[in-house]
């Protein structure tokens, strides 16, 4: 099976000069819920911006179906970001718009800048947003203001827009880093009824090593910028964990 | 070589440290001194000017050098110590004297016989307003505040797409979009330090004198005072709708109109609100010079010496400024 996504050799350095990948190569296999795990600061949320290009490689290659997108720029580069969803840790919705136009605002890229502006969106558009609402289940939700709803409920709006892009690929950078343990895992579960039952591919940034083993079909781990550690979640046993997040950790449970 | 400059820069402020205590000794203290009031307007002299910048130079060459103290905010040891620390007095000292002299400072006229009775005449005049002219003088207060917020209006969408261009964080990626941040700014802060007062002035001589002129004047502050207000808002924005928007693929107006503008539309309005109360009192002043409104009309009963029309002039003005204030502090307030 050909990869989703290749990453070869991506190194990166930001403008004031700080290295924060060295030489970092995986594939994203289609289907696969990928998940990336590493101690805060290792990386993680670099590499991922690197996939979808909000961020440019300092060296190596990103292919993503087959397309070398390492330097794309101006419309190749938007088409490439169209492809990708992305959610976040602090969820970024616009808090004063409307849930449902949030929704819509995943489909920005395939807009004219005119029609875009004007908030001219087609019925079919507005039909699509509502599903996508309904499948992360707060289409009831629609019409009230993006910050009157719950964290867990954000991130569900959150996911909704990047369904909106119809994308081949979800990027999920610590989506449940600020969600209590019970919201943590509905959100999950909708990542994973996305990846089982819709087939969409994902790669999530994850902390707590019990949502690790609970979800992911395969792991890669970061430290220090370098990938250390590759494999399937049942792999990670007590030395690796102690490699990728230090003699003196100690795992907690999230239930 | 850092080094070498750095000694250069410390000598040269000595030097003109230097200098400018002789110029001022010689050309202000010395004949305030000698000749007393008869001393003729100040003349400067290029020789006392040059005598002193090589006193200077020989004090940073003997090592007491104000220049360098300053520079590395320490103080050199030895008699060095006490010559630097008695220039800087002398400076000072001198500085003030000479305020003292160009100023023309003569606590005296403000209780001799005379003034005392200037200033009762004036109090007297003020307090006993002219009710006569209240309905003109109030005319002329609505249309200094129109001309407000005429000016206000006309800035706002000016400032507001120049804001975009001088907000840094939106202008830093590219070598082009750097440029014209650097221009955009520079254009907007060079304008807003010529006061409206020479605006003013420069509209009446271009569109003649009158309210429209005072409006100009008022059109070119205010944008660049609200270009610089609106660009510090969006610098303050929570860039992660921004990286949101984004990832979506959306274009660049399409990311900045979803994400920065919904997070800066109520801070706008109250700066705007803000701007057009500051404006009315500007627009006061400015009147002064040809700008039309209650100012124009306050100058030309000021200099008919019709004291009691300033006098209810002067009320209406005071009375209108604090209640906008009041009201835009009240407004500002409920828009948090
Ligand atoms: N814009 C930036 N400029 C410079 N250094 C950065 C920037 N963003 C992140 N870093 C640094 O890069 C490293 C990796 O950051 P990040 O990818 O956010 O790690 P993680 O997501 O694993 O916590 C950190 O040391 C961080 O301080
Ligand atoms: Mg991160």
């Amino acid at each position: 099976m050909t990869p989703l996504v290749t990453a070869r050799d991506v190194s990166l350095v930001y403008p004031n000069g700080y290295q924060a990948l060295y030489d970092v190569s995986f594939d994203v296999h289609p289907g696969e819920f990928l998940v990336v795990i590493g101690l805060s600061g290792s990386g993680k949320s670099t590499l991922m911006r690197t996939v979808n290009r909000l961020l440019e490689p300092t060296s190596g290659t990103i292919t993503v179906d087959g397309v070398d997108v390492t330097h794309v720029a101006g419309e190749p580069l938007r088409q490439h970001r169209r492809n990708i969803g992305m959610i976040f840790q602090q969820f970024n919705l616009i808090k004063r718009h409307s849930v449902i136009n949030n929704v819509l605002y995943g489909a920005l890229g395939s807009m004219s800048t005119w029609q875009a502006l004007s908030g001219n969106y087609s019925s079919d558009q507005r039909e699509t947003a509502m599903r996508c609402l309904e499948i992360v289940g707060i289409a009831d939700r629609a019409h009230h203001r993006a910050d009157a709803l719950s964290g867990g409920q954000q991130q569900r709006v959150a996911i909704a827009r990047a369904l909106m892009q119809q994308p081949k690929l979800l990027l999920a950078d610590e989506p449940v880093a600020s969600l209590d343990p019970a919201t943590s895992h509905s959100v999950m579960r909708y990542l994973e009824v996305l990846n089982k039952e819709y087939g969409t591919t994902v790669v999530c940034n994850l902390h707590f090593l019990s949502l690790v083993r609970q979800y992911a079909s395969r792991v890669i781990a970061l430290k220090g910028g370098r990938k250390v550690f590759e494999g399937m979640p049942t792999d990670i046993t007590e030395d690796w964990f102690k490699a990728i997040y230090g003699e003196d950790a100690v795992e907690v449970e999230i239930e | 070589m850092t080094r070498t400059l750095h000694v250069a820069f410390a000598s040269a402020i000595d030097v003109l440290l230097g200098s400018y205590l002789g110029t001022v000794v010689w050309c202000v203290v010395v004949p305030a001194v000698v000749l007393g009031p008869a001393a003729p307007p100040i003349m400067m002299n290029v020789w006392a000017s040059v005598l002193g910048g090589v006193v200077g130079l020989c004090f940073s060459l003997v090592g007491a050098s104000i220049g360098r103290s300053a520079l590395e905010q320490r103080w050199p040891s030895g008699w060095q110590r006490n010559a630097v620390v008695h220039a800087s007095w002398l400076l000072l000292v001198v500085t003030i004297a000479a305020g003292w002299i160009i100023t023309r400072i003569d606590p005296l006229q403000l209780f001799s016989q005379q003034g005392l009775e200037g200033a009762s005449r004036i109090f007297t005049a003020l307090f006993t307003p002219e009710t006569a002219i209240i309905g003109q003088a109030i005319g002329a207060m609505v249309e200094t505040i129109y001309l407000a917020f005429m000016a206000t209006v006309f800035a706002v969408p000016f400032s507001f797409l120049l804001s975009f261009f001088s907000a840094r964080n939106l202008m830093r990626d590219t070598a082009i979009r750097r440029s014209v941040y650097v221009v955009v700014r520079f254009i907007t802060n060079f304008s807003r330090s010529i006061e409206p007062l020479i605006w003013a002035i420069v509209f009446s001589v271009w569109v003649g004198i009158g309210p429209f002129a005072g409006m100009l004047a008022l059109v070119v502050h205010t944008i660049a005072s609200l270009t610089k207000q609106y660009a510090e808002q969006i610098e303050d924005v929570d860039h992660g709708p921004m990286e949101a928007i984004e990832a979506t693929g959306a274009r660049r107006v399409q990311v900045i109109w979803f994400s920065v503008v919904p997070q800066c539309v109520i801070p706008f309005l109250s700066f705007t609100i803000y701007r057009w109360d500051i404006n009315v009192r500007m627009a006061t002043v400015i009147g002064l010079v040809g700008g039309g409104g209650i100012g124009n009309m306050l100058i030309q009963y000021q200099g008919l010496a019709q004291w009691n029309e300033v006098g209810m002039i002067v009320i209406i003005i005071a009375t209108v400024v604090w209640l906008m204030d009041v009201i835009s502090a009240r407004v500002r307030e409920a828009l948090k």
